[in-house]
């Protein structure tokens, strides 16, 4: 019966291909619009993750605090309360694996006839595992380089293209504030559209005794020896700073601590807003569609009022007929939903593309696109349906 | 479950049709009493306006009897709701329409077999009694035919093939001769004529004593009520 009713479904939607066409328009906009915005939201998010994760998943992050100046708090980061020391020792500690001081500055950079203003940071050897950086070619900073303040550079992919540095170029000077340095490696680029590429890595004694006149560091960043350990890394870091710093009162410390989870879960939640609100947005074309389907429904129930008639005279009952009809509506709603999804992988194949972050294909979003569509196909369908089901055979028998 | 022949088929008693319009009570019909044997033709004869039309949807179970009692087949049908008129008219029921009401784009063959579809058969067997029943009426090159296609003789030959399809206790003609022309309505009438002498029960409704005069009883409607007519 039901494959009876499924046949007479889809002569009646070959019979009026115009006008068929034209009602499953509205679901397969909606669909495709679902599929595709919820593809280009979680797109974004995977781009996005994935920078933060090339930064190293097991980063800890302490800034000095806020300068107070009477009332008024600066900004994260505006003390210079972090010191060399406060580097050393928290790399005593027993789950922190290495341990990278830095202190940023910004500088004219030239080499050969290229110039730059270029990030310059000053570091130790720890800096390339905590931030997952990799050498292209040349070697990183070392020991010794820190120990003696030697003039040596390393520069990250993208200042390397501007500079119109090679892999040639290893040994050759570069100018840095005015001050020769030697270039002695190039970073591997991380890829993304993330500012890391773009700087030159010098030792951190050199900065300090060249750049800065002082000790302190603009940061220090930290890896854990496991992504599990970095609750247990931050507790241990705010204790022994507290303690370094004569910290005793919560809320007056002069450091922050940031963890790389706590950026992902940040974004991770702010994606999954978005996530929704595109949703939102695009089920609102879905219940549009659906609209239509029922206004069509209802002009077939009043054109075939006849035909109802004579079908209930030679044996239909009620049930029949809405079944009927909301299989004719199902059959509409559930070919715009299949037609809508393969618009909006399309489309988001190519948005995706365009912008970068690859195709991401969920297969949930399908199977809750077509779930949508085929509720909007009852929840719309029912209604005329139940009229047509309702008709009385005498009255409908003599309807001209 | 069919009657034996001789046996009622049909037994009205006291059945009246009364229309509420809200303000006015219109009478259709105004007690009537029938009976139908099996294997009869009988034929009602009525001008229009004299219940005609209130008969055949109440004897059809299209409608339901304002009081009194209709035995179809042995089943008493005056209570039943409407799920279960419908299964008394998909069981019990052939209808001949004057109009013919087959379904519009659909071939002869599947507006046969719409009943048998209503009825549960499956489609192998309902395409196969479907054809049986239209090559027994001369079809048998028409089968694929869609209703526009067909002449009002060879429509009104699919309908009565619908309406036999079922084998039903009970064929029910409501001026099926109306809309042909003398040759195609004689046509038809001997169609009826060969069923009823198959065994068939036949009930013809009609405004014709010409056509009326095909049936081997006939009985007027006048007013809502049913007198016996002697035939020529």
């Amino acid at each position: 019966m039901l494959g009876d009713l499924i046949g007479l479904a889809l002569s009646r939607l070959r019979t009026g291909k115009m006008r068929t066409a034209l009602t499953m328009l509205g679901i397969i906009i909606g669909v495709a619009s679902v599929v595709a915005l919820v593809s280009v939201a979680q797109g974004a998010t995977k781009g996005i993750s994935d920078q933060l994760q090339s930064l190293g998943t097991n980063l800890i992050t302490v800034s000095p605090g806020f300068t107070r100046t009477g009332a008024t708090r600066g900004a994260i980061g505006s003390a210079t309360t972090l010191t060399l020391d406060d580097a050393s020792a928290l790399s005593t500690l027993s789950d922190v694996q290495t341990v990278a001081p830095e202190i940023t500055t910004s500088k004219l950079v030239i080499a050969g006839s290229e110039n730059e203003t270029a990030s310059v940071i000053g570091t130790t050897p720890g800096y390339l595992s905590v931030f997952a950086y990799q050498v292209w070619v040349g070697t990183f900073l070392n020991q010794a380089s820190v120990d003696h303040n030697l003039r040596v550079a390393v520069i990250g992919a993208t200042t390397a293209t501007n500079l119109d540095l090679t892999s040639s170029s290893i040994g050759s000077t570069i100018y840095i504030g005015g001050l020769p340095f030697q270039l002695v490696g190039i970073l591997q680029s991380k890829g993304g559209t993330t500012t890391a590429d773009d700087q030159v890595v010098i030792p951190i004694s050199t900065a300090h005794e060249l750049f800065i006149g002082s000790d302190s560091v603009s940061a220090i960043g930290l890896s854990a020896t496991s992504q599990d350990a970095i609750n247990t890394v931050s507790a241990e870091i705010t204790t022994t700073l507290d303690q370094r710093h004569g910290i005793t009162s919560t809320g007056t410390a002069d450091f922050t601590i940031a963890t790389q989870a706590q950026l992902l879960g940040t974004v991770s939640s702010v994606s999954d807003v978005l996530t929704l609100l595109l949703a939102g947005i695009a089920s609102i074309s879905l219940l549009v569609g659906g609209i239509g389907i029922m206004n069509i429904m209802l002009v077939s129930v009043r054109e075939r009022t006849r035909e109802i008639g004579i079908r209930k005279a030679i044996g239909a009952r009620g049930r029949d007929i809405l079944s009927q009809f909301l299989v004719e509506a199902l059959a509409l709603s559930l070919a715009g939903g299949i037609i809508g999804i393969g618009v909006g992988v399309v489309a988001s194949f190519g948005i995706g593309t365009y912008a970068g972050w690859g195709f991401v294909f969920n297969p949930v979003t399908v199977v809750v696109a077509v779930g949508f569509s085929l509720i909007v196909g009852i929840v719309f369908g029912v209604w005329p349906a139940s009229q047509a089901a309702r008709l009385d055979p005498v009255v409908a028998l003599r309807y001209e | 479950m069919s009657a034996a022949v001789g046996e009622p088929i049909i037994v009205l008693e006291d059945v009246s049709r009364v229309y509420d319009t809200g303000k006015v009570q219109v009478p259709a019909l105004g007690g009537v009493n029938l009976e139908v044997a099996n294997g009869e033709f009988l034929a009602i004869i009525g001008p229009s306006g004299s219940g005609k039309s209130t008969m055949m949807n109440i004897l059809g179970c299209l409608d339901r009897p304002t009081s009194g009692r209709y035995v179809l087949d042995g089943q008493p049908v005056d209570e039943l709701d409407d799920d279960g008129l419908a299964l008394v008219r998909s069981r019990s029921i052939g209808f001949v329409f004057q109009s013919y009401n087959l379904l519009p784009r659909t071939s002869a063959l599947d507006n046969v077999a719409t009943p048998l579809m209503y009825q549960g058969v499956g489609r192998k067997e309902r395409l196969r009694r479907s054809q049986a029943t239209l090559e027994r009426l001369g079809l048998a090159d028409r089968l694929h035919h869609i209703p526009s296609e067909l002449s009002g003789g060879q429509q009104q030959r699919v309908g009565i093939a619908r309406a036999l399809v079922t084998e039903p206790a009970l064929i029910l003609a409501d001026e099926p001769t109306g809309n042909l022309d003398s040759h195609s309505g004689g046509e038809v009438l001997d169609l009826f004529t060969d069923l009823h002498a198959l065994g068939r029960t036949i009930v013809l409704i009609t405004h014709d004593i010409d056509v009326a005069a095909a049936a081997d009883r006939a009985v007027h409607l006048r007013d809502g009520l049913l007198q016996e007519a002697v035939l020529a």
